[in-house]
């Protein structure tokens, strides 16, 4: 038995194992499911972590002639990396109970970078350019679907935003009808994402199916 | 009426086995639906038709095997579009098993791409510059996994071999032939020809919004059909040239480059299954209402 056909056999197995769940919880689906979380923590670490971060990232330009390779590894150690290195070091005291506090220094710093590009970043392409989409002519002469679908953005961002203002009272003729129009559009947005949900829920089934019926009984 | 309340307590598993059936059945059968393509796959793929021979593109596999029913299809079909034009492929990875995504799916482009050489090759519907056997590290890479997302992202502007010292494989950089510029600068995102994201949630497409959008980088998403109304806004805005959500989305752009894969054999199933959960809720919802006025009834 070659070794790909035994990792078919057992990604049928294991696949097998999940579908049992549907018919009621059993030993065989948490056996998947343990398996599942071992595996995944396993391969993390040793082989993604420690292989495609920790070594080419960190021990090689630390120490080049020992871990980099090619033209790489005669060049002059990064000793400014030791800082980045000593503050992921830092992360490991989140395993004990005392000095857990330790690792606080590393959350901050990662939350500082984080934040103060995320808020700058978010607003140049998220906030602004969202805006400056939703400002359109309501009247588009002689295109009226244009025209109708122009209205239909304007409308319903206005009053979604107006139902996402809590400050006031849902209530009134302007106040009360806007935020209940926003309610539909919420209601329609709703309806699209659990549709497009549904689908992506299928397409994995169908993943499934096309490796059991294809790759490991070769019927279709 | 006693029917459809008798339906509203049928056992789930039920439910199961005709959506498994509706699933099945189709490709046992091998139902062929038509696919249309829409039109934000259709400017995905004319921009990369129109892309100059020789540019080096970056797709991001910020995916796990999870999704990889849904994102995988597309991103072997735009590989393979991406090597029939002659464009090189730099893949990499802002989820941690985007790398091993990445692997898989060149190979089966790289596969697709040699089976189809010659018949192309003798159409004339292959780019001038293309070869039968394509060369890891000259045509395309893998460069595997890097934690960070926006940050490592905003690093890749200045210069890739910082993050990126070596490949997947351990192979350095600095030696590879597709990293290498005419005039000797470092190869920095400005040498991008286009970024494409294959995002499955949070740290994909947006990150490279938030960082190469500054730097007017063209760029395409390939999404997860859960992501589309939330992506769908940076089409609109032209923040993308184009995108690609979930299998559908795979199986127009598979339509497109003339190749039978596996979003477009998923389209049968996708299809009737929908039609199946679609008659159950409706089943459902006329269940509820007869519910319904059976207890005003009462009540009257």
């Amino acid at each position: 038995m070659t070794t790909l056909t035994l990792s078919v056999w057992v990604g049928a197995f294991i696949t097998l194992c999940c579908f049992s769940f549907l018919i009621k919880d059993n030993p065989f689906y948490r056996f998947a499911e343990h398996l599942f979380v071992g595996v995944s923590a396993g391969y993390y670490f040793s082989l993604i972590s420690f292989h495609q971060v920790l070594k080419p990232n960190l021990l090689a330009k630390i120490m080049p002639s020992l871990f980099a390779t090619g033209q790489a590894a005669s060049a002059p150690p990064e000793y400014t990396l030791l800082i980045p290195g000593f503050l992921g070091l830092l992360m490991l005291f989140r395993l004990s109970a005392n000095y857990s506090w330790v690792s606080r220094f590393t959350v901050a710093f990662v939350m500082g970078v984080s934040t103060g590009l995320a808020i700058v970043y978010s607003t140049q392409q998220f906030l602004i350019p969202q805006v400056a989409k939703a400002i359109r002519p309501i009247v588009v002469a002689g295109d009226f679907f244009q025209s109708f679908s122009n209205l239909v953005l304007v409308v319903g961002s206005i009053s979604c935003l107006f139902y996402f203002f809590f400050s006031t009272e849902h209530r009134g003729p302007i106040y009360g009808n806007l935020s209940r129009v926003g309610i539909w559009f919420l209601m329609v947005s709703f309806g699209a994402a659990f549709g497009a949900t549904v689908m992506g829920r299928i397409s994995l089934l169908i993943g499934r199916f096309q490796f059991l019926l294809s790759d490991w009984l070769g019927i279709v | 009426m006693e029917f459809f309340i008798k339906l509203k307590n049928l056992d789930r598993r039920w439910v199961f086995l005709f959506v498994a059936a509706s699933v099945v059945l189709p490709m046992l059968f091998k139902f062929d639906f038509p696919v249309f393509p829409g039109k934000s796959v259709t400017n995905f793929h004319d921009f990369v038709d129109k892309l100059p021979e020789g540019s080096r593109c970056f797709l991001s596999f910020d995916y796990d095997p999870a999704s990889e029913p849904e994102l995988g299809p597309s991103a072997i079909a735009i590989l393979t579009h991406m090597f029939r034009k002659g464009l090189k492929p730099m893949c990499g990875g802002n989820w941690p098993l985007g790398g091993e995504m990445a692997e898989a799916s060149l190979a089966k482009a790289v596969e697709i791409y040699t089976a189809t050489y010659d018949e192309l090759q003798a159409a004339g519907k292959l780019a001038p510059s293309c070869k039968k056997a394509l060369v890891k590290g000259d045509d395309y890479v893998n460069l595997g996994y890097k934690p960070g997302a926006i940050i490592h992202v905003k690093a890749l502007v200045t210069d890739f071999m910082g993050p990126y010292p070596s490949d997947r494989d351990g192979n350095s950089t600095k030696e590879m032939g597709i990293f290498k510029n005419p005039d000797g600068r470092k190869f920095a995102m400005s040498d991008v020809g286009m970024i494409v994201s294959f995002t499955a949630g949070t740290g994909g497409i947006e990150s490279f919004i938030n960082v190469a959008g500054d730097h007017k980088r063209p760029m395409a998403a390939g999404c997860t059909s859960v992501n589309i109304p939330r992506f769908i806004t940076y089409i609109q805005t032209g923040q993308l040239v184009g995108m690609t959500g979930g299998l559908p989305g795979a199986a127009e752009y598979e339509k497109l480059i003339n190749y039978m894969g596996k979003g477009r054999e998923g389209m049968a199933p996708q299809s009737i299954a929908h039609l199946v959960i679609m008659l159950f809720i409706i089943i459902g919802n006329i269940a509820y209402i007869a519910e319904q006025r059976i207890a005003k009834n009462k009540k009257a």
